[in-house]
């Protein structure tokens, strides 16, 4: 659904071949590394930001704005090299030892692994962070973002909340009157939405899609956003411990099962088309606010749609949490002047430039009280599209700290294959299986 | 002088033995340490002494991974061969536009093989895909190529067949240029048909073609990797799981640089192993 798709080549079938992007890789990251230590030894610091247009702009005006008051400590901005993606680079540029003092783009998911590798400066032993930390953020993004050791490696920045677009006109044309809130109304829904629009006999209308592709990452946007809404912002696992066998997760595996037994979901990959969702193919989409501008662009005409927070079981109490997609800010150990690096960041991350950021990017900063707070609330009112996300930024959840989350998502993935996709599995043992495999791993 | 003569030969073939160290002896080396240790690039290798075969003796998707490869395999080489030999044979004869055919069919074979699959996976759509609309039109009922667990592999195999037959007609438009006419005419005095010629004359004398396909198709086939990486993820129900993808993943996705290196070299052994067995059957085939 959110697939940024890879591909490798080869001969004669593709297997020799994927070395190759990463020695070329490797080589550019190092080429990147040797022009930074020339910086480096000119004393400044060097910080990466996204290479998305939007914070190319933002860091740089950012950076412009710190050297111009602050010559003791000069920051030189690049953007993070291309590459198949910027997790891969910085994997690169890690094990090539060039990486960049501050880099902003990081995401949470993988900042257990590098912090444990050594690759990261532990923030909460500079003077100062902690208590810009706690006046930043509340104390649950504060617990999510301390490392197993107890340390906090990363600064919580931007977050892109998982949230359901829903195509109004096709709910209308089918009668249904409000958008569903809950399981039972999903599931209402997608039988009256579900079409044979061009009566051949088979199904070209569904109520949603999700990536049927056994690729980790891609639970982060179908079954872990929907287990934080039924679950109230559990964590997978915590500490030495799983937690994801439970019954929200087992509630979330029946609700999609529901969806792909009824067809109301279908099993072909929709991705290398043009989007299902602007094209009236499917009528919900679970996505995050980066959509709003594919939507604006590509919409054809009288095209409506809203996003709304993501169904939840039918006893369901309570807020509707949802996943943030969190990428924090973090300082490498081969940074020489760490608290000169935090002190740009604690820059960077004040309450007037997170302001210009979400102006800027429209993305949202991850700080408490966002959408009640009147610095922030005449952006909001100029663009209502970002209100949803505004709203919804208070209850959201990053990843949990694990080294091993990758694979907590890769036992979930395959059992979510067998038991919701292929129904080859019962609910239950899928999600035994897949707690088990995962409390294995940790133990 | 003497002496300078002497240096040339090094010089022209030390580029080559520099990249040869640097790019296969040292990594095949390396490899050979990783499959003692556990290493995930980042943090410093732990020596986990043989602990990475014996989680290879216990990993059944591994196996499930060997075993999708095989049916590959048994679908796709003799595929590959009867139809690389029936189009050889084809153009081997003088027929109208035989070099436009020539080029036509080895085209897909310098295609980008990303390209390939993103053009088979329209084909293959269930619901929009040509083959379907085809089969639909037909009176036929759809079917699920790349959705059906027990489709899916042979989905694969006919496009790889698809992908790489072109360069098989060549290697045998080769050999069957070769075979002397006069045994055929010889033959056809003595009142052969022509399933006889092609039986007792033709395949004995392309032999040494044959062997080299069912030897490269094996390698190739061995190695997918392209296709299910791109197209189904290994899915659906890892049926199109190859092993080369498998070990792809357990190295650079997971970064399990020790378990993957033990799986690289595991799966080589099998590979030298089956190639050892088709050149003992298929060498023993010429001498009929």
């Amino acid at each position: 659904m959110n697939g940024k798709p890879k591909t490798c080549c080869s001969f004669p079938y593709g297997a020799g071949k994927p070395l190759w992007p990463a020695v070329l890789l490797a080589l550019l990251v190092w080429l990147a590394g040797c022009s930074s230590h020339g910086r480096k030894r000119s004393g400044a610091l060097l910080y990466w930001s996204s290479n998305n247009p939007y914070e190319i702009e933002f860091a740089r005006r950012m950076v412009a704005e710190w050297n111009a008051r602050h010559p003791e400590a000069l920051v030189v901005h690049q953007p993070v090299p291309e590459g198949q993606s910027s997790e891969e680079v910085i994997l690169a540029a890690v094990v090539g030892r060039t990486t960049p003092d501050i880099y902003s783009n990081m995401w949470q998911g993988e900042v257990e692994a590098y912090a444990r590798a050594g690759a990261l400066v532990p923030l909460d032993t500079i003077p100062g962070f902690l208590d810009s930390l706690y006046a930043r953020c509340d104390s649950s993004v504060i617990g999510e973002v301390t490392a197993t050791d107890g340390h906090i490696y990363q600064v919580p920045w931007k977050i892109n909340p998982i949230m359901m677009a829903v195509n109004l006109r096709i709910f209308r044309e089918a009668g249904v009157r409000q958008i569903p809130r809950t399981y039972s109304q999903y599931l209402a829904a997608a039988r009256k939405i579900q079409r044979d629009r061009d009566g051949d006999g088979y199904v070209d209308r569904w109520i949603g899609y999700s990536e049927v592709k056994v690729e980790w990452w891609q639970r982060l946007f179908d079954f872990y956003p929907l287990y934080l809404a039924a679950s109230g912002g559990m964590p997978l696992v915590q500490g030495r411990r799983v937690v994801f066998d439970n019954r929200p997760a087992r509630e979330v595996f029946r609700f999609l099962r529901a969806l792909y037994a009824g067809n109301y979901f279908p099993r072909e990959r929709l991705s290398a088309r043009q989007n299902p969702f602007l094209a009236g193919v499917i009528a919900t989409r679970i996505t995050g606010p980066w959509s709003i501008q594919e939507f604006e662009r590509f919409k054809p005409p009288g095209f409506q749609y809203r996003f709304v927070p993501l169904p939840v079981p039918d006893d369901h109490r309570g807020p509707v949490y949802t996943y943030c997609d969190p990428k924090n800010i973090v300082l490498f150990s081969t940074c020489r002047r760490p608290e000169a690096a935090w002190r740009f960041v604690a820059f960077l991350i004040s309450r007037r430039n997170d302001r210009v950021f979400l102006e800027m990017t429209n993305q949202l900063p991850r700080r408490k009280n966002l959408f009640q707070d009147p610095l922030f609330a005449p952006i909001f009112e100029q663009r209502p599209a970002l209100q949803p996300f505004a709203r919804q930024a208070r209850y959201v959840r990053g990843t949990d700290a694990s080294p091993v989350l990758k694979e907590v998502f890769d036992a979930i993935s395959q059992q979510y294959e067998a038991a919701v996709v292929y129904r080859v599995s019962p609910v239950e043992r899928a999600i035994k299986e897949a707690a088990q495999r995962v409390q294995l791993l940790i133990q | 002088m003497l002496r300078k003569h002497r240096l040339i030969p090094y010089g022209l073939v030390g580029p080559y033995l520099l990249h040869f160290a640097l790019f296969v002896a040292f990594p095949v080396l390396f490899s050979l340490v990783l499959v003692f240790h556990r290493w995930n690039i980042i943090g410093s290798m732990e020596f986990v002494g043989l602990a990475n075969f014996n989680r290879l003796l216990h990993d059944r998707l591994f196996f499930r991974a060997l075993y999708n490869t095989l049916i590959f395999l048994l679908i796709h080489i003799p595929l590959q061969i009867v139809v690389a030999l029936f189009f050889a044979e084809l153009l081997n004869r003088r027929i109208r536009l035989r070099g436009l055919f020539r080029g036509a069919y080895f085209l897909p074979v310098v295609v980008s093989g990303v390209v390939v699959t993103i053009l088979w996976q329209q084909l293959y759509g269930f619901d929009t895909g040509l083959l379907n609309r085809v089969l639909v039109k037909l009176g036929l009922p759809r079917l699920g190529w790349l959705v059906d667990p027990r489709l899916a592999m042979p989905s694969l195999a006919l496009m790889a067949t698809w992908k790489n037959v072109g360069l098989y007609i060549v290697l045998f438009l080769v050999g069957l240029q070769s075979v002397p006419r006069h045994l055929y005419e010889a033959a056809e005095l003595e009142g052969a048909t022509r399933w006889q010629q092609f039986r007792y004359i033709t395949l004995p004398l392309i032999n040494p073609t044959l062997f080299m396909v069912v030897v490269l198709s094996t390698i190739g086939g061995f190695s997918l990797f392209i296709e299910p990486y791109v197209m189904t993820g290994g899915g659906p129900l890892n049926s199109t799981l190859s092993a080369m993808l498998y070990i792809y993943r357990e190295a650079f996705t997971f970064y399990h640089m020790g378990y993957a290196a033990t799986l690289g070299f595991f799966f080589a052994a099998i590979i030298l192993l089956v190639v050892a067995l088709q050149r003992r059957f298929v060498e023993r085939e010429v001498h009929l």
